[in-house]
């Protein structure tokens, strides 16, 4: 309890750096939403009717005040306005939310399939005998390093130009709700499997250079009794920190992927409110990923216990990231 | 009682001879032209716009988005001919009633208009409409419209006649009828605050035109569909009655090669904004390329001569002589971006060709700056006095391409001991830096309208004032540059216009103060299908004629 206590502290202590250090960041750039909307030399206004906008925003008073009155506010669940649009940040966010969790979470769930199944064959027993498996071996163990160094920009346009443009097998436009999601999810899928499936690999890797899983197969253990019943459950906890950590790259690969596939989301809707220094839009972004980020890591650190016997018996300590890489 | 005289009604704003071409079609067939076969009813044209509209607010749409939606969903009080410039009636009856100095316009207007949710268009709303586009309501954030000029009030006279007055005279205010951002909303839809107008609102702003938005995908599409009893299109179009088509799907891709080959693969008709890269993806067969001529103030650098280092003409017109600008326009652009002759477009109003203030000659250009007392340093750099010759130029945001036009520049002064640096950042940084003085030397833009105004809406001081003519503390640098922009937005008669805008581009020529590079065009793509497909005077895509062909 102490610990759960302990942990909701600093996560809230990390949402108020985040949001602090984020406004300040815009704070600090020259020009501001208000400017970059009105001070557009498109509507041709004054120097002086600029200033009466600003007024109406309330952006002539103190950067100290502004951001009080938003943590105000933020606090009261009141996101604020656009300043690009004017649309309630609220809605704005209802609205993207639901389909950037579609495609976050069916990315997630293939990237994860893929990087078992990558890991898995990559290290698995067989592999090891000819040398055609030989170099299937190192090819397949060669994946997620080239994996990882591909832009989620790039994977994008290549999937659309091959799949869509050329192949005409999926329509960009008027596509069905699943037709349209195939593209996006293996966009986003890719990058994320990399880091999984390296992490994965490598500690199979060393679990299975461990004396326990020689015992095992002394014993008598088929190859893939020993990879699910041994090896994986031990390997298995770098790989749920590592995922963890992933979410960063998920909201990234979500802003790329939707400008390209041109997809309503939260990505899109933070490349636009980026484009045009949208701050309430930005800091609500901001807030939002926080908060997923800190409650993710959280279960994931709440997990730890659940999945591994020997985090158990610490009983009142309480499981840390660095006890887990010593206890294994 | 003013005297009211309709010869300089007639005279007003309207003009040249329709001898000029309208686009700068880049070998490929220009739509608008007449299309093959007979006009089909029906379909929906899926059309591609690079970014979301932000306001449909008329006189804050001139960002190419709105206007694209604006244009379709509204009428106005006047048409402007896209080919001829010259302005038609459409709600008007007529062209308006002005008296002698321009400052009050009568404007009789149609009876049997009415916006799509059933109200009619009256006298009543037509003054509502402007009093609010002329004059602004800071209070809801809602600015006043560019175009119109010295706004007083607007006064009922009976159903179906209206009168503006002005404080002063306000000759281009006829012209300013006709944009889309004069485009007549219904009462109801004018009591909105800037927020209502934006995003999320689409199905709410209410307006006459021959279509109406009907769904709205926050961030990513707009459905609009034909406005079946619509029966009041200019005589100009093509035929009367509702639009040939059922429904327009605007669709935002932002990616530049994903809109081309969404076009390209015959999975959405059209797309606006083909970058110069992208242009030969359209000359296979099948496909089309529209390059529509925006007027107005070309694509040009603005030096600016109140900063030391470009204080001496000399210094500007060796960077006139230095920069190639032939050599920019075959590295990076296509014919449909042709070499600009002046600050005007030449399918401007008031257009006159300076080109010969314009050659490229690189020992002109060395020999200048030898005169002008820059000299060449140990590390290749020029200097005076010790300061170094060094140019910060803006990045032109919306302008096509304008971090490679001024990476090419960079390295075409820097042969002569010119140093150019680009200021990097987003729209609010380039804004921010735009109206400080000292921040940037030179200043790339463009400014896409089909009016006299225009010139002095970019270079006037009280304007854009792109050559940061006059500063924040309200001094002035060249008054007479000044002078002769206001008299184009203040002379009551064409004529007079006409020549003070002559006056006004001879000087910018003749002090050095602008290099135009190339005439800017709005490009558009599409398959064989489109028929029909026009765009209004600077360049925003018209629906009403347009069809597809089975």
């Amino acid at each position: 309890m102490h610990y759960i206590l302990r942990r909701t502290g600093g996560a809230l202590l990390v949402l108020v750096l985040a949001f602090t250090a984020a406004y300040i960041l815009l704070a600090a750039l020259p020009g501001d939403a208000v400017l970059a909307r009105y001070g557009n030399p498109d509507l041709g206004l004054t120097a002086e009717q600029l200033a009466e906008i600003r007024a109406a925003y309330g952006a002539d008073r103190p950067v100290v005040l502004q951001y009080l009155e938003t943590a105000g506010s933020f606090l009261q669940g009141d996101l604020g306005y656009s300043v690009q649009s004017g649309a309630a940040v609220s809605a704005l966010l209802a609205e993207a939310l639901p389909s950037t969790l579609t495609l976050a979470g069916l990315a997630l769930v293939v990237a994860v399939v893929l990087a078992v199944a990558i890991a898995f064959t990559a290290t698995h027993g067989s592999l090891r005998g000819t040398r055609l498996t030989h170099w299937l071996r190192g090819t397949l163990r060669g994946l997620p390093p080239l994996m990882v160094s591909l832009p989620v920009f790039w994977i994008g346009i290549v999937l659309i130009q091959v799949f869509s443009f050329q192949l005409g097998l999926v329509p960009v436009l008027n596509a069905s709700p699943i037709q349209s999601l195939i593209l996006p999810v293996s966009t986003l899928a890719i990058p994320i499997a990399a880091p999984l499936a390296q992490v994965l690999i490598r500690s199979i890797d060393e679990v299975s250079a461990q004396p326990f899983v020689a015992v095992s197969r002394a014993r008598g253990a088929s190859t893939w009794w020993l990879l699910w019943r041994t090896v994986a459950r031990n390997a298995l906890l770098p790989t749920l920190t590592m995922a963890g950590l992933l979410f960063g790259e998920l909201v990234g690969g979500a802003v790329v992927t939707e400008t390209v596939f041109a997809r309503m989301g939260i990505g899109q809707l933070t490349a636009q409110a980026v484009a045009a220094r949208d701050t309430p839009v930005l800091m609500a972004v901001v807030v939002l990923s926080t908060v997923v980020f800190v409650l993710i890591n959280l279960i994931v650190d709440l997990m730890y216990p659940v999945l591994d016997a020997r985090l158990r018996r610490t009983g009142a300590t309480a499981p840390t990231r660095r006890a887990t890489v010593t206890a294994r | 009682m003013p005297v009211l005289s309709r010869r300089s009604a007639l005279a007003l704003g309207i003009g040249l001879p329709a001898t000029m071409t309208l686009a700068a079609c880049g070998g490929a067939d220009g739509a608008g032209q007449a299309a093959s076969g007979e006009p089909q009813q029906g379909g929906t044209l899926t059309y591609l716009e690079p970014q979301t509209w932000e306001t449909l607010y008329p006189p804050a749409g001139g960002f190419y988005p709105n206007g694209g939606v604006l244009n379709n969903i509204t009428d106005r009080l006047l048409f402007q001919n896209p080919e001829t410039l010259e302005l038609e009636p459409w709600i008007a009856t007529d062209l308006p009633e002005v008296n002698e100095d321009a400052t009050e316009y009568t404007f009789t207007l149609r009876e049997d208009a009415t916006y799509s949710d059933g109200t009619p268009i009256d006298a009543e709303n037509v003054v509502k409409n402007f009093d609010l586009y002329g004059a602004g309501d800071p209070d809801r954030a809602l600015t006043v419209s560019e175009a119109i000029n010295n706004y007083d009030h607007g006064e009922v006279i009976d159903a179906t006649t209206v009168r503006f007055h002005f404080s002063a005279p306000a000759p281009g205010f006829a012209q300013a009828v006709s944009t889309i951002n004069s485009g007549l909303l219904s009462s109801a839809t004018l009591d909105r605050s800037s927020e209502e107008f934006g995003p999320g609102n689409a199905t709410e702003i209410i307006g006459s035109g021959p279509f109406v938005i009907d769904q709205e995908e926050i961030g990513t599409q707009l459905t609009l569909t034909v406005r079946e009893d619509y029966d009041w299109a200019p005589a100009s179009f093509e035929h009367t009655g509702r639009a040939h088509l059922d429904q327009i799907d605007i669709v935002v891709a932002a990616e530049d090669s994903v809109r081309v080959g969404t076009v390209t693969s015959q999975q959405a008709h059209i797309a606006r904004q083909i970058e110069a890269p992208d242009e030969p993806q359209f000359e296979g067969d099948g496909l089309s390329l529209h390059a529509a001529s925006t007027g107005g103030v070309t694509n040009c650098l603005s030096f600016r001569f109140r900063d030391p280092a470009l204080e001496d003409i000399r210094t500007r017109q060796a960077l006139i002589a230095a920069i190639d600008r032939q050599a920019i326009i075959d590295t990076l652009f296509t014919d449909s971006y042709p070499l600009a002759t002046g600050v005007l477009a030449t399918t401007a109003l008031g257009y006159v060709d300076t080109s010969e203030h314009y050659t490229h000659d690189l020992e002109q250009a060395a020999t200048l700056l030898d005169e002008a007392g820059w000299e060449a340093g140990a590390d290749g750099t020029r200097s005076k006095d010790g300061q170094p010759l060094l140019l910060t130029f803006n990045e032109a945001l919306p302008q096509p391409r304008s971090r490679e036009v001024v990476t090419l520049i960079q390295e075409q002064l820097a042969e002569l001991g010119v140093d150019v640096q680009l200021l990097p950042g987003d729209q609010a940084t380039q804004d921010a830096a735009r109206t400080e003085p000292g921040t940037l030397q030179v200043y790339h833009s463009m400014v896409g309208r089909a009016d006299y105004d225009v010139i002095k809406s970019q270079f006037s001081s009280d304007n854009r004032d792109a050559l940061l003519n006059g500063h924040p503390d309200e001094s002035v640098g060249d008054e007479e540059l000044d002078e002769l922009l206001a008299q184009i937005a203040s002379i009551p008669e064409e004529e007079g216009r006409a020549e003070a805008s002559a006056a006004a581009q001879a000087r910018l020529a003749e002090q050095a103060y602008v290099l135009p590079l190339f005439e800017e065009p709005q490009v558009f793509g599409f398959i064989d299908a489109v028929q029909g497909f026009a765009t209004e005077s600077v360049g925003r895509p018209s629906f009403y004629d347009t069809w597809l062909a089975s």
